[in-house]
Protein backbone atom coordinates (compact mmCIF):
# COMPACT_ATOMS: atom_id res chain seq x y z
CA UNK A 1 0.00 0.00 0.00
CA UNK A 2 2.86 2.14 1.05
CA UNK A 3 4.35 1.55 -2.73
CA UNK A 4 0.86 2.71 -4.40
CA UNK A 5 0.93 5.78 -2.16
CA UNK A 6 4.05 6.40 -3.27
CA UNK A 7 3.35 6.46 -6.78
CA UNK A 8 -0.03 7.85 -6.63
CA UNK A 9 1.94 10.97 -5.86
CA UNK A 10 3.44 11.43 -9.54
CA UNK A 11 0.12 12.46 -11.28
CA UNK A 12 -1.05 14.44 -7.91
CA UNK A 13 2.64 16.55 -8.29
CA UNK A 14 2.25 16.67 -12.13
CA UNK A 15 -1.72 17.53 -11.93
CA UNK A 16 -1.00 20.20 -8.69
CA UNK A 17 1.80 21.90 -10.22
CA UNK A 18 -0.04 22.18 -13.48
CA UNK A 19 -3.27 24.36 -12.06
CA UNK A 20 -0.92 26.49 -9.43
CA UNK A 21 0.85 27.53 -13.51
CA UNK A 22 -2.11 28.38 -14.81
CA UNK A 23 -3.21 30.29 -11.98
CA UNK A 24 -0.22 31.91 -11.56
CA UNK A 25 -0.83 33.26 -15.55
CA UNK A 26 -3.78 34.13 -15.33
CA UNK A 27 -3.37 36.38 -11.74
CA UNK A 28 -0.01 37.60 -13.17
CA UNK A 29 -2.09 39.40 -16.45
CA UNK A 30 -4.77 40.58 -14.61
CA UNK A 31 -5.18 44.24 -13.62
CA UNK A 32 -4.28 45.28 -10.07
CA UNK A 33 -7.68 45.48 -8.11
CA UNK A 34 -8.60 46.33 -4.83
CA UNK A 35 -7.86 42.98 -2.93
CA UNK A 36 -5.89 41.77 -5.79
CA UNK A 37 -2.64 41.57 -3.80
CA UNK A 38 -3.94 39.29 -1.74
CA UNK A 39 -3.92 36.77 -5.18
CA UNK A 40 -0.57 37.26 -5.40
CA UNK A 41 0.65 35.23 -2.72
CA UNK A 42 4.84 35.95 -2.00
CA UNK A 43 5.14 37.99 -5.42
CA UNK A 44 4.13 40.43 -3.21
CA UNK A 45 7.60 40.67 -1.43
CA UNK A 46 9.04 41.18 -4.52
CA UNK A 47 9.39 44.92 -6.10
CA UNK A 48 5.90 45.82 -8.27
CA UNK A 49 7.90 46.05 -11.76
CA UNK A 50 8.91 41.80 -11.33
CA UNK A 51 5.96 40.61 -9.84
CA UNK A 52 4.38 39.94 -12.99
CA UNK A 53 7.91 38.64 -14.51
CA UNK A 54 8.54 36.41 -11.42
CA UNK A 55 5.13 34.61 -11.19
CA UNK A 56 5.55 34.03 -14.96
CA UNK A 57 9.11 32.21 -14.28
CA UNK A 58 7.34 29.81 -11.56
CA UNK A 59 4.85 28.88 -13.23
CA UNK A 60 6.73 27.81 -16.24
CA UNK A 61 8.94 26.50 -13.87
CA UNK A 62 6.15 24.48 -12.75
CA UNK A 63 4.74 23.31 -15.63
CA UNK A 64 8.53 22.18 -16.51
CA UNK A 65 8.15 19.51 -13.49
CA UNK A 66 4.49 18.73 -13.77
CA UNK A 67 5.80 17.39 -17.60
CA UNK A 68 8.78 15.79 -16.54
CA UNK A 69 7.49 14.13 -13.44
CA UNK A 70 4.98 12.57 -16.42
CA UNK A 71 6.97 11.73 -18.92
CA UNK A 72 10.41 10.45 -17.00
CA UNK A 73 11.99 8.32 -14.48
CA UNK A 74 14.91 10.00 -13.25
CA UNK A 75 15.72 10.81 -9.54
CA UNK A 76 16.60 14.47 -10.20
CA UNK A 77 13.43 15.78 -11.44
CA UNK A 78 11.60 14.13 -8.37
CA UNK A 79 14.63 15.73 -6.05
CA UNK A 80 13.44 19.41 -7.90
CA UNK A 81 10.15 18.57 -6.70
CA UNK A 82 10.53 17.78 -3.33
CA UNK A 83 13.19 20.78 -3.27
CA UNK A 84 10.77 23.41 -4.80
CA UNK A 85 8.31 22.47 -2.32
CA UNK A 86 10.50 22.48 0.53
CA UNK A 87 11.76 26.03 -0.88
CA UNK A 88 7.83 26.72 -1.02
CA UNK A 89 7.13 25.71 2.86
CA UNK A 90 10.09 28.43 3.73
CA UNK A 91 8.40 31.04 1.62
CA UNK A 92 4.82 30.61 3.31
CA UNK A 93 6.09 30.77 6.18
CA UNK A 94 8.16 33.75 5.65
CA UNK A 95 4.95 35.09 3.86
CA UNK A 96 3.08 34.84 6.90
CA UNK A 97 5.90 37.05 9.01
CA UNK A 98 6.03 39.65 7.11
CA UNK A 99 2.76 39.90 5.57
CA UNK A 100 -0.29 38.31 7.37
CA UNK A 101 -2.85 39.82 5.58
CA UNK A 102 -1.82 38.30 2.58
CA UNK A 103 -2.69 34.98 0.95
CA UNK A 104 -0.35 31.87 -0.72
CA UNK A 105 -1.72 33.00 -3.96
CA UNK A 106 -0.83 28.84 -5.15
CA UNK A 107 -4.42 28.63 -7.31
CA UNK A 108 -5.17 32.57 -7.69
CA UNK A 109 -8.00 34.07 -6.40
CA UNK A 110 -9.21 30.79 -4.57
CA UNK A 111 -6.19 31.01 -2.51
CA UNK A 112 -6.73 34.69 -1.21
CA UNK A 113 -7.41 33.87 2.63
CA UNK A 114 -4.22 34.91 4.68
CA UNK A 115 -1.57 32.09 4.51
CA UNK A 116 -2.56 30.07 7.55
CA UNK A 117 -1.60 26.38 9.15
CA UNK A 118 -3.27 24.73 6.75
CA UNK A 119 -1.59 26.30 3.52
CA UNK A 120 1.60 25.48 5.19
CA UNK A 121 0.94 22.06 5.96
CA UNK A 122 0.18 21.56 2.56
CA UNK A 123 3.27 22.03 0.94
CA UNK A 124 5.20 20.63 3.71
CA UNK A 125 2.89 17.34 2.73
CA UNK A 126 3.47 17.82 -0.91
CA UNK A 127 7.36 18.23 -0.09
CA UNK A 128 6.92 14.95 1.74
CA UNK A 129 5.20 13.43 -1.38
CA UNK A 130 7.88 14.44 -3.86
CA UNK A 131 10.40 12.46 -1.64
CA UNK A 132 8.10 9.93 -1.81
CA UNK A 133 8.47 9.33 -5.68
CA UNK A 134 12.24 9.34 -5.22
CA UNK A 135 12.76 5.46 -6.13
CA UNK A 136 9.67 4.89 -7.70
CA UNK A 137 10.41 3.23 -11.29
CA UNK A 138 7.06 4.38 -13.20
CA UNK A 139 6.78 7.87 -14.72
CA UNK A 140 3.47 9.45 -13.86
CA UNK A 141 2.14 8.89 -17.75
CA UNK A 142 3.20 4.63 -17.06
CA UNK A 143 1.15 4.76 -13.85
CA UNK A 144 -2.12 6.55 -15.41
CA UNK A 145 -2.53 4.33 -18.14
CA UNK A 146 -1.90 1.27 -16.28
CA UNK A 147 -4.09 1.93 -13.34
CA UNK A 148 -4.70 -0.64 -10.75
CA UNK A 149 -7.37 -0.92 -7.78
CA UNK A 150 -4.28 -0.42 -5.42
CA UNK A 151 -3.24 2.62 -7.16
CA UNK A 152 -6.40 4.07 -6.98
CA UNK A 153 -6.74 3.19 -3.43
CA UNK A 154 -3.14 5.73 -3.27
CA UNK A 155 -4.98 8.20 -5.35
CA UNK A 156 -7.52 8.71 -2.71
CA UNK A 157 -5.62 8.87 0.60
CA UNK A 158 -3.07 11.28 -1.24
CA UNK A 159 -5.89 13.61 -2.70
CA UNK A 160 -7.89 13.06 0.41
CA UNK A 161 -4.94 14.21 2.60
CA UNK A 162 -4.71 17.29 0.21
CA UNK A 163 -8.41 18.05 0.72
CA UNK A 164 -7.79 18.03 4.43
CA UNK A 165 -5.08 20.83 4.74
CA UNK A 166 -6.41 22.40 1.34
CA UNK A 167 -7.50 26.06 2.61
CA UNK A 168 -9.72 26.67 -0.57
CA UNK A 169 -11.89 24.44 -0.29
CA UNK A 170 -14.14 25.90 1.51
CA UNK A 171 -14.09 28.94 -0.77
CA UNK A 172 -14.39 26.77 -3.77
CA UNK A 173 -17.41 25.31 -2.35
CA UNK A 174 -18.63 28.70 -1.16
CA UNK A 175 -18.40 30.01 -4.93
CA UNK A 176 -20.03 27.00 -6.46
CA UNK A 177 -23.13 26.89 -4.21
CA UNK A 178 -23.16 30.78 -4.73
CA UNK A 179 -26.22 32.11 -6.50
CA UNK A 180 -27.20 35.84 -6.54
CA UNK A 181 -30.33 36.85 -5.54
CA UNK A 182 -33.01 37.66 -8.67
CA UNK A 183 -32.62 41.45 -8.23
CA UNK A 184 -28.68 41.49 -8.83
CA UNK A 185 -28.71 38.88 -11.73
CA UNK A 186 -29.01 39.81 -15.27
CA UNK A 187 -31.89 38.22 -17.06
CA UNK A 188 -32.54 37.67 -20.62
CA UNK A 189 -35.02 39.92 -22.12
CA UNK A 190 -37.28 37.18 -23.40
CA UNK A 191 -37.50 35.30 -20.51
CA UNK A 192 -40.05 37.48 -18.99
CA UNK A 193 -42.24 37.70 -22.26
CA UNK A 194 -42.25 34.28 -22.37
CA UNK A 195 -43.52 33.52 -18.80
CA UNK A 196 -46.06 36.06 -19.70
CA UNK A 197 -47.37 34.56 -22.75
CA UNK A 198 -47.76 31.29 -21.27
CA UNK A 199 -49.39 32.54 -18.19
CA UNK A 200 -53.39 32.19 -17.79
CA UNK A 201 -52.95 36.44 -17.28
CA UNK A 202 -51.96 36.66 -20.67
CA UNK A 203 -54.77 35.14 -22.02
CA UNK A 204 -57.42 36.59 -20.08
CA UNK A 205 -56.27 39.65 -21.77
CA UNK A 206 -55.46 39.21 -24.39
CA UNK A 207 -58.76 40.59 -25.98
CA UNK A 208 -58.17 43.73 -24.90
CA UNK A 209 -54.59 44.53 -27.23
CA UNK A 210 -54.45 45.59 -30.07
CA UNK A 211 -51.04 44.45 -30.61
CA UNK A 212 -48.80 41.71 -29.62
CA UNK A 213 -46.06 44.03 -29.94
CA UNK A 214 -44.70 45.64 -26.30
CA UNK A 215 -44.82 49.32 -26.55
CA UNK A 216 -42.49 49.89 -23.96
CA UNK A 217 -40.20 47.43 -21.32
CA UNK A 218 -38.01 47.92 -18.37
CA UNK A 219 -37.11 45.93 -15.38
CA UNK A 220 -37.31 47.30 -12.00
CA UNK A 221 -35.64 44.58 -8.70
CA UNK A 222 -37.06 41.21 -10.23
CA UNK A 223 -40.05 41.92 -11.88
CA UNK A 224 -40.13 42.87 -15.94
CA UNK A 225 -42.64 45.04 -16.76
CA UNK A 226 -44.13 45.86 -20.46
CA UNK A 227 -46.53 47.85 -21.79
CA UNK A 228 -48.89 46.81 -24.45
CA UNK A 229 -51.58 49.43 -26.34
CA UNK A 230 -55.41 48.27 -25.96
CA UNK A 231 -58.84 49.35 -26.26
CA UNK A 232 -61.10 48.72 -23.33
CA UNK A 233 -64.94 50.33 -24.12
CA UNK A 234 -64.00 52.42 -27.21
CA UNK A 235 -60.81 54.32 -25.24
CA UNK A 236 -57.22 53.44 -25.88
CA UNK A 237 -55.39 52.05 -23.19
CA UNK A 238 -52.30 50.63 -22.03
CA UNK A 239 -52.46 47.22 -20.71
CA UNK A 240 -49.14 47.11 -18.12
CA UNK A 241 -47.90 43.62 -17.31
CA UNK A 242 -45.41 42.65 -14.49
CA UNK A 243 -43.76 39.23 -14.87
CA UNK A 244 -41.40 38.32 -11.75
CA UNK A 245 -38.70 36.82 -12.89
CA UNK A 246 -37.43 34.30 -10.62
CA UNK A 247 -39.40 30.47 -10.13
CA UNK A 248 -41.18 28.53 -12.70
CA UNK A 249 -44.69 29.98 -11.93
CA UNK A 250 -44.08 33.56 -11.53
CA UNK A 251 -46.76 35.83 -10.16
CA UNK A 252 -47.75 37.99 -13.12
CA UNK A 253 -49.61 41.48 -11.99
CA UNK A 254 -51.69 43.55 -15.12
CA UNK A 255 -53.16 46.74 -14.70
CA UNK A 256 -55.12 48.74 -17.61
CA UNK A 257 -54.72 52.64 -17.82
CA UNK A 258 -55.65 55.17 -19.79
CA UNK A 259 -53.69 55.91 -22.22
CA UNK A 260 -54.18 60.22 -22.43
CA UNK A 261 -53.85 60.24 -18.70
CA UNK A 262 -52.53 58.32 -15.83
CA UNK A 263 -55.73 57.17 -14.49
CA UNK A 264 -56.20 53.75 -13.80
CA UNK A 265 -59.00 52.09 -15.93
CA UNK A 266 -58.83 48.33 -13.62
CA UNK A 267 -56.78 47.52 -11.50
CA UNK A 268 -55.87 44.16 -10.42
CA UNK A 269 -55.38 42.46 -7.75
CA UNK A 270 -51.62 43.61 -6.61
CA UNK A 271 -48.99 42.99 -4.19
CA UNK A 272 -46.30 45.11 -1.87
CA UNK A 273 -42.99 45.62 -3.72
CA UNK A 274 -40.47 46.55 -1.32
CA UNK A 275 -39.06 48.82 0.74
CA UNK A 276 -40.83 52.10 0.76
CA UNK A 277 -38.52 54.28 2.71
CA UNK B 1 -35.97 59.63 -21.66
CA UNK B 2 -37.92 62.70 -20.86
CA UNK B 3 -39.28 63.11 -17.07
CA UNK B 4 -42.97 62.86 -18.17
CA UNK B 5 -42.24 59.45 -19.93
CA UNK B 6 -40.31 58.56 -16.70
CA UNK B 7 -43.63 59.66 -14.42
CA UNK B 8 -45.75 57.81 -16.61
CA UNK B 9 -43.49 54.75 -16.01
CA UNK B 10 -43.59 54.88 -12.61
CA UNK B 11 -47.33 55.50 -12.63
CA UNK B 12 -47.63 52.48 -14.94
CA UNK B 13 -45.40 50.18 -12.35
CA UNK B 14 -47.77 51.54 -8.99
CA UNK B 15 -50.78 50.89 -11.01
CA UNK B 16 -49.39 47.03 -11.69
CA UNK B 17 -47.72 46.29 -8.30
CA UNK B 18 -50.79 47.93 -6.26
CA UNK B 19 -48.13 50.86 -5.00
CA UNK B 20 -49.52 53.93 -4.34
CA UNK B 21 -47.90 56.63 -6.80
CA UNK B 22 -45.01 58.65 -5.47
CA UNK B 23 -44.54 62.36 -6.10
CA UNK B 24 -41.47 62.21 -8.48
CA UNK B 25 -39.71 65.05 -6.12
CA UNK B 26 -40.15 65.87 -3.01
CA UNK B 27 -37.79 66.63 0.03
CA UNK B 28 -38.95 66.07 3.58
CA UNK B 29 -38.99 69.47 4.66
CA UNK B 30 -37.88 72.83 2.69
CA UNK B 31 -35.61 74.72 5.38
CA UNK B 32 -33.09 74.23 2.50
CA UNK B 33 -33.41 75.45 -0.70
CA UNK B 34 -31.35 75.48 -4.23
CA UNK B 35 -31.68 78.21 -6.32
CA UNK B 36 -29.48 78.27 -9.81
CA UNK B 37 -29.52 81.01 -12.30
CA UNK B 38 -27.14 84.21 -13.67
CA UNK B 39 -25.80 86.88 -11.67
CA UNK B 40 -27.77 90.03 -12.55
CA UNK B 41 -26.48 92.55 -9.82
CA UNK B 42 -24.76 91.68 -6.21
CA UNK B 43 -24.13 93.89 -3.22
CA UNK B 44 -23.30 92.94 0.60
CA UNK B 45 -26.90 92.62 1.57
CA UNK B 46 -28.77 91.64 -1.66
CA UNK B 47 -28.55 89.06 -5.29
CA UNK B 48 -30.17 89.52 -7.76
CA UNK B 49 -30.32 86.56 -10.46
CA UNK B 50 -32.16 85.70 -13.45
CA UNK B 51 -33.13 81.83 -13.40
CA UNK B 52 -33.02 79.31 -15.85
CA UNK B 53 -36.46 79.78 -16.44
CA UNK B 54 -36.23 83.71 -17.15
CA UNK B 55 -37.33 85.06 -13.68
CA UNK B 56 -35.49 87.47 -11.94
CA UNK B 57 -35.01 86.74 -8.48
CA UNK B 58 -34.24 89.00 -5.72
CA UNK B 59 -32.45 87.42 -2.66
CA UNK B 60 -31.10 88.38 0.95
CA UNK B 61 -27.53 88.21 1.59
CA UNK B 62 -27.50 86.83 5.19
CA UNK B 63 -24.27 88.31 7.37
CA UNK B 64 -22.88 84.57 7.35
CA UNK B 65 -23.30 83.71 3.29
CA UNK B 66 -19.71 82.30 2.18
CA UNK B 67 -19.22 81.99 -1.67
CA UNK B 68 -17.06 79.70 -3.74
CA UNK B 69 -15.57 80.39 -7.15
CA UNK B 70 -12.31 78.49 -7.74
CA UNK B 71 -11.74 78.86 -3.56
CA UNK B 72 -13.26 80.60 -0.67
CA UNK B 73 -14.41 84.07 -1.17
CA UNK B 74 -16.57 87.17 -0.50
CA UNK B 75 -19.85 87.34 -1.79
CA UNK B 76 -19.05 90.77 -3.14
CA UNK B 77 -16.10 89.45 -4.93
CA UNK B 78 -18.36 87.34 -7.52
CA UNK B 79 -18.83 88.72 -10.93
CA UNK B 80 -21.59 90.00 -12.53
CA UNK B 81 -22.59 87.34 -15.03
CA UNK B 82 -21.60 84.22 -13.51
CA UNK B 83 -23.53 81.30 -13.43
CA UNK B 84 -24.55 80.39 -9.55
CA UNK B 85 -26.03 77.77 -7.16
CA UNK B 86 -27.63 79.45 -3.77
CA UNK B 87 -28.67 77.00 -0.77
CA UNK B 88 -31.25 79.28 0.57
CA UNK B 89 -32.54 78.98 4.07
CA UNK B 90 -36.00 80.59 5.24
CA UNK B 91 -38.57 79.57 2.64
CA UNK B 92 -35.62 80.66 -0.19
CA UNK B 93 -35.12 83.80 0.80
CA UNK B 94 -32.40 84.04 2.56
CA UNK B 95 -28.95 82.98 1.08
CA UNK B 96 -26.78 81.07 3.29
CA UNK B 97 -24.00 79.45 0.54
CA UNK B 98 -22.86 80.12 -2.98
CA UNK B 99 -20.94 78.20 -5.46
CA UNK B 100 -20.20 80.05 -8.74
CA UNK B 101 -19.19 78.65 -11.86
CA UNK B 102 -18.55 75.53 -10.28
CA UNK B 103 -18.17 72.67 -12.60
CA UNK B 104 -17.37 68.42 -11.70
CA UNK B 105 -15.53 66.24 -14.23
CA UNK B 106 -15.35 62.56 -13.66
CA UNK B 107 -14.33 59.80 -15.90
CA UNK B 108 -11.50 57.84 -17.02
CA UNK B 109 -8.46 60.05 -18.37
CA UNK B 110 -7.96 59.60 -22.09
CA UNK B 111 -4.49 61.66 -22.55
CA UNK B 112 -2.44 63.81 -20.44
CA UNK B 113 -0.85 66.84 -22.32
CA UNK B 114 1.43 69.87 -21.23
CA UNK B 115 4.97 70.56 -19.75
CA UNK B 116 5.99 70.22 -16.17
CA UNK B 117 3.51 73.29 -15.49
CA UNK B 118 -0.12 73.59 -16.89
CA UNK B 119 -1.36 70.44 -18.13
CA UNK B 120 -4.22 69.62 -20.00
CA UNK B 121 -6.18 66.00 -19.52
CA UNK B 122 -8.98 64.93 -22.05
CA UNK B 123 -11.64 62.58 -19.75
CA UNK B 124 -14.00 60.13 -21.10
CA UNK B 125 -17.31 61.07 -19.03
CA UNK B 126 -19.15 58.52 -20.84
CA UNK B 127 -21.82 58.01 -23.19
CA UNK B 128 -24.58 60.52 -22.47
CA UNK B 129 -21.79 63.32 -21.49
CA UNK B 130 -19.10 62.93 -24.20
CA UNK B 131 -15.09 63.98 -23.53
CA UNK B 132 -14.50 67.11 -21.88
CA UNK B 133 -10.33 68.77 -21.25
CA UNK B 134 -9.80 70.00 -18.17
CA UNK B 135 -6.58 71.87 -17.67
CA UNK B 136 -4.69 71.31 -14.58
CA UNK B 137 -3.00 74.71 -13.61
CA UNK B 138 0.36 74.72 -11.99
CA UNK B 139 -0.50 75.75 -8.73
CA UNK B 140 -3.09 73.28 -7.97
CA UNK B 141 -1.59 70.15 -9.35
CA UNK B 142 0.23 69.12 -6.34
CA UNK B 143 -3.13 68.64 -4.44
CA UNK B 144 -5.09 67.01 -7.51
CA UNK B 145 -2.09 64.44 -8.06
CA UNK B 146 -1.28 63.88 -4.51
CA UNK B 147 -4.98 62.63 -4.92
CA UNK B 148 -4.59 60.56 -8.05
CA UNK B 149 -1.69 59.24 -7.57
CA UNK B 150 -2.37 56.94 -10.80
CA UNK B 151 -2.06 59.99 -13.19
CA UNK B 152 -2.11 58.36 -16.22
CA UNK B 153 -4.56 57.07 -19.45
CA UNK B 154 -7.01 54.13 -18.50
CA UNK B 155 -7.44 55.22 -14.73
CA UNK B 156 -10.47 57.19 -13.25
CA UNK B 157 -10.58 61.27 -11.96
CA UNK B 158 -12.55 62.95 -10.96
CA UNK B 159 -11.86 66.88 -9.32
CA UNK B 160 -14.55 70.17 -8.77
CA UNK B 161 -13.40 72.94 -11.39
CA UNK B 162 -14.42 76.71 -12.18
CA UNK B 163 -15.46 77.21 -15.11
CA UNK B 164 -14.72 79.89 -17.42
CA UNK B 165 -15.28 81.28 -20.68
CA UNK B 166 -16.17 77.90 -21.83
CA UNK B 167 -12.58 76.36 -20.29
CA UNK B 168 -12.83 74.01 -17.12
CA UNK B 169 -9.61 74.42 -14.99
CA UNK B 170 -9.56 72.30 -12.19
CA UNK B 171 -9.32 73.68 -8.64
CA UNK B 172 -9.88 70.51 -5.94
CA UNK B 173 -9.98 66.41 -5.98
CA UNK B 174 -13.31 65.27 -5.64
CA UNK B 175 -12.67 61.68 -4.05
CA UNK B 176 -9.26 59.66 -3.80
CA UNK B 177 -8.24 58.09 -6.86
CA UNK B 178 -9.40 54.44 -6.70
CA UNK B 179 -6.24 52.28 -7.24
CA UNK B 180 -7.27 50.22 -10.28
CA UNK B 181 -7.98 50.51 -14.01
CA UNK B 182 -11.66 51.67 -15.29
CA UNK B 183 -11.43 47.90 -16.96
CA UNK B 184 -10.95 45.86 -13.92
CA UNK B 185 -13.73 47.27 -11.71
CA UNK B 186 -13.65 45.24 -8.42
CA UNK B 187 -16.96 42.48 -7.85
CA UNK B 188 -19.26 43.44 -5.38
CA UNK B 189 -19.23 41.54 -1.77
CA UNK B 190 -21.83 38.45 -2.14
CA UNK B 191 -25.03 38.98 -1.13
CA UNK B 192 -27.36 35.89 0.21
CA UNK B 193 -30.96 35.70 0.64
CA UNK B 194 -32.45 38.88 -0.95
CA UNK B 195 -31.11 42.00 -1.11
CA UNK B 196 -31.17 44.51 1.76
CA UNK B 197 -34.48 47.20 1.84
CA UNK B 198 -31.68 49.77 2.21
CA UNK B 199 -28.35 50.31 0.89
CA UNK B 200 -25.11 52.96 2.05
CA UNK B 201 -22.71 54.15 0.07
CA UNK B 202 -21.42 57.41 -1.52
CA UNK B 203 -23.95 59.99 -3.07
CA UNK B 204 -22.25 62.49 -5.45
CA UNK B 205 -23.54 65.02 -7.92
CA UNK B 206 -23.14 65.71 -11.58
CA UNK B 207 -22.62 68.96 -13.92
CA UNK B 208 -25.98 69.28 -14.74
CA UNK B 209 -27.13 72.49 -13.05
CA UNK B 210 -27.54 74.66 -16.12
CA UNK B 211 -30.28 71.66 -17.25
CA UNK B 212 -33.31 73.50 -16.82
CA UNK B 213 -35.21 71.70 -13.95
CA UNK B 214 -33.25 68.21 -13.98
CA UNK B 215 -34.71 67.09 -10.74
CA UNK B 216 -33.57 63.07 -11.55
CA UNK B 217 -30.81 60.94 -10.83
CA UNK B 218 -28.45 58.80 -12.49
CA UNK B 219 -27.56 54.50 -10.88
CA UNK B 220 -25.20 52.77 -11.88
CA UNK B 221 -27.46 49.29 -12.54
CA UNK B 222 -30.02 49.65 -15.32
CA UNK B 223 -30.01 47.36 -18.31
CA UNK B 224 -28.67 48.49 -21.39
CA UNK B 225 -32.18 47.56 -23.21
CA UNK B 226 -33.66 50.48 -21.22
CA UNK B 227 -30.59 52.95 -21.74
CA UNK B 228 -28.61 52.23 -24.86
CA UNK B 229 -25.44 52.42 -21.90
CA UNK B 230 -23.18 49.53 -22.68
CA UNK B 231 -21.26 50.23 -20.04
CA UNK B 232 -24.03 50.38 -17.63
CA UNK B 233 -25.05 47.48 -14.73
CA UNK B 234 -21.70 47.91 -13.52
CA UNK B 235 -21.37 48.34 -9.29
CA UNK B 236 -19.30 47.45 -7.12
CA UNK B 237 -21.51 47.80 -4.34
CA UNK B 238 -24.08 45.55 -4.77
CA UNK B 239 -26.88 47.43 -6.51
CA UNK B 240 -30.28 45.60 -7.80
CA UNK B 241 -31.40 46.18 -10.96
CA UNK B 242 -33.83 49.53 -11.87
CA UNK B 243 -34.84 51.22 -14.73
CA UNK B 244 -35.39 55.15 -15.99
CA UNK B 245 -38.62 56.05 -13.87
CA UNK B 246 -38.16 54.40 -10.83
CA UNK B 247 -38.30 56.08 -7.51
CA UNK B 248 -35.23 56.26 -5.16
CA UNK B 249 -35.71 57.10 -1.90
CA UNK B 250 -32.27 59.46 -0.57
CA UNK B 251 -31.30 60.02 2.71
CA UNK B 252 -28.17 62.40 3.42
CA UNK B 253 -26.76 59.89 6.90
CA UNK B 254 -25.27 62.73 7.82
CA UNK B 255 -27.61 65.53 8.13
CA UNK B 256 -30.97 63.74 8.11
CA UNK B 257 -32.29 64.87 5.20
CA UNK B 258 -34.04 62.77 2.68
CA UNK B 259 -35.73 63.30 -0.75
CA UNK B 260 -37.49 60.84 -3.25
CA UNK B 261 -36.11 61.38 -6.54
CA UNK B 262 -36.47 59.44 -9.98
CA UNK B 263 -33.75 57.90 -11.74
CA UNK B 264 -33.10 59.51 -15.25
CA UNK B 265 -29.90 58.87 -16.22
CA UNK B 266 -27.73 55.97 -16.27
CA UNK B 267 -24.36 56.43 -14.22
CA UNK B 268 -22.29 54.70 -16.64
CA UNK B 269 -19.01 55.75 -14.80
CA UNK B 270 -20.69 56.19 -11.53
CA UNK B 271 -20.78 53.00 -10.87
CA UNK B 272 -16.91 51.81 -11.86
CA UNK B 273 -15.94 54.04 -8.53
CA UNK B 274 -15.61 52.04 -5.89
CA UNK B 275 -14.58 55.21 -3.62
CA UNK B 276 -15.75 55.94 -0.10
CA UNK B 277 -16.99 59.41 1.53
CA UNK B 278 -15.25 60.23 4.95
CA UNK B 279 -18.24 63.50 5.29
CA UNK B 280 -19.30 61.97 8.61
CA UNK B 281 -17.65 58.53 9.10
CA UNK B 282 -16.42 56.62 6.54
CA UNK B 283 -19.29 54.96 4.00
CA UNK B 284 -19.13 51.67 2.50
CA UNK B 285 -17.62 51.13 -0.16
CA UNK B 286 -18.91 52.35 -3.64
CA UNK B 287 -20.95 55.49 -5.26
CA UNK B 288 -24.86 54.28 -5.00
CA UNK B 289 -26.19 57.21 -6.80
CA UNK B 290 -25.36 60.53 -9.09
CA UNK B 291 -27.39 63.69 -8.11
CA UNK B 292 -27.71 66.68 -9.81
CA UNK B 293 -26.28 69.94 -7.59
CA UNK B 294 -29.35 71.46 -6.60
CA UNK B 295 -30.87 68.08 -5.34
CA UNK B 296 -27.48 67.21 -3.46
CA UNK B 297 -27.92 71.11 -2.04
CA UNK B 298 -30.94 70.19 -0.98
CA UNK B 299 -29.73 67.26 0.85
CA UNK B 300 -27.26 69.44 3.21
CA UNK B 301 -24.69 68.48 0.56
CA UNK B 302 -21.46 70.87 -0.08
CA UNK B 303 -20.37 70.93 -3.70
CA UNK B 304 -17.27 71.65 -3.03
CA UNK B 305 -16.99 68.36 -1.08
CA UNK B 306 -18.08 66.17 -3.97
CA UNK B 307 -20.31 63.22 -1.46
CA UNK B 308 -21.91 62.62 1.42
CA UNK B 309 -22.71 59.39 3.22
CA UNK B 310 -26.10 58.05 2.12
CA UNK B 311 -28.58 55.42 2.04
CA UNK B 312 -30.67 54.58 -0.56
CA UNK B 313 -34.33 53.10 -0.38
CA UNK B 314 -35.68 51.13 -3.39
CA UNK B 315 -38.82 51.29 -4.64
Amino acid sequence: MSEAIRAAGLPVLALLLTLGGLAKVITSGREATPGGLTRLGPAILIRETWRAPAMVSCALGEFTLAALLMAGTHSLVRWLTAAFFAVSTFVLVELRRRRPDVGCGCFGEVSSTPVGLRAISRTVVLTLLALGTVGVHQSGWQLVSGLGLLHVLGLAVVVGTLLLVSPELEETVARLRYQAPCELRPVDHGRGLEKLRSSATWRTHRPLLTSDRYTDSWRELCWRFMVFPGEAEGRPVDVVFAVFLSGRRPPIRVAVIDSDSRNVVTLQESIALSAGH
Amino acid sequence: MSHQAAERRSAMAAAALGRSPSATYSANDTTLCAITGEILDISPHLIILETPEGVEKRLVMAPWTTAWRGSTTSPNDLPVGAQVILRTQRAGRVVDRIWADVTRVNGIILSINGGPKDRTVEVDCGPHRGRRTVSIPYQTSGRIQVRHPQFEPGYLFDVIGLREEGVVSARTPATSQPPYKATAIPPASRVYGSVPSRISGTATWYDAYFENGNRGAAYPMLEEADTGCADGGVSCAGLPYLAIGSLLYVRNVCTGRAAAVPIVECGCLTGKFCDRCVECGTSPRGRIVDLPPTTFVELGGDLTSGCFNARIGLG
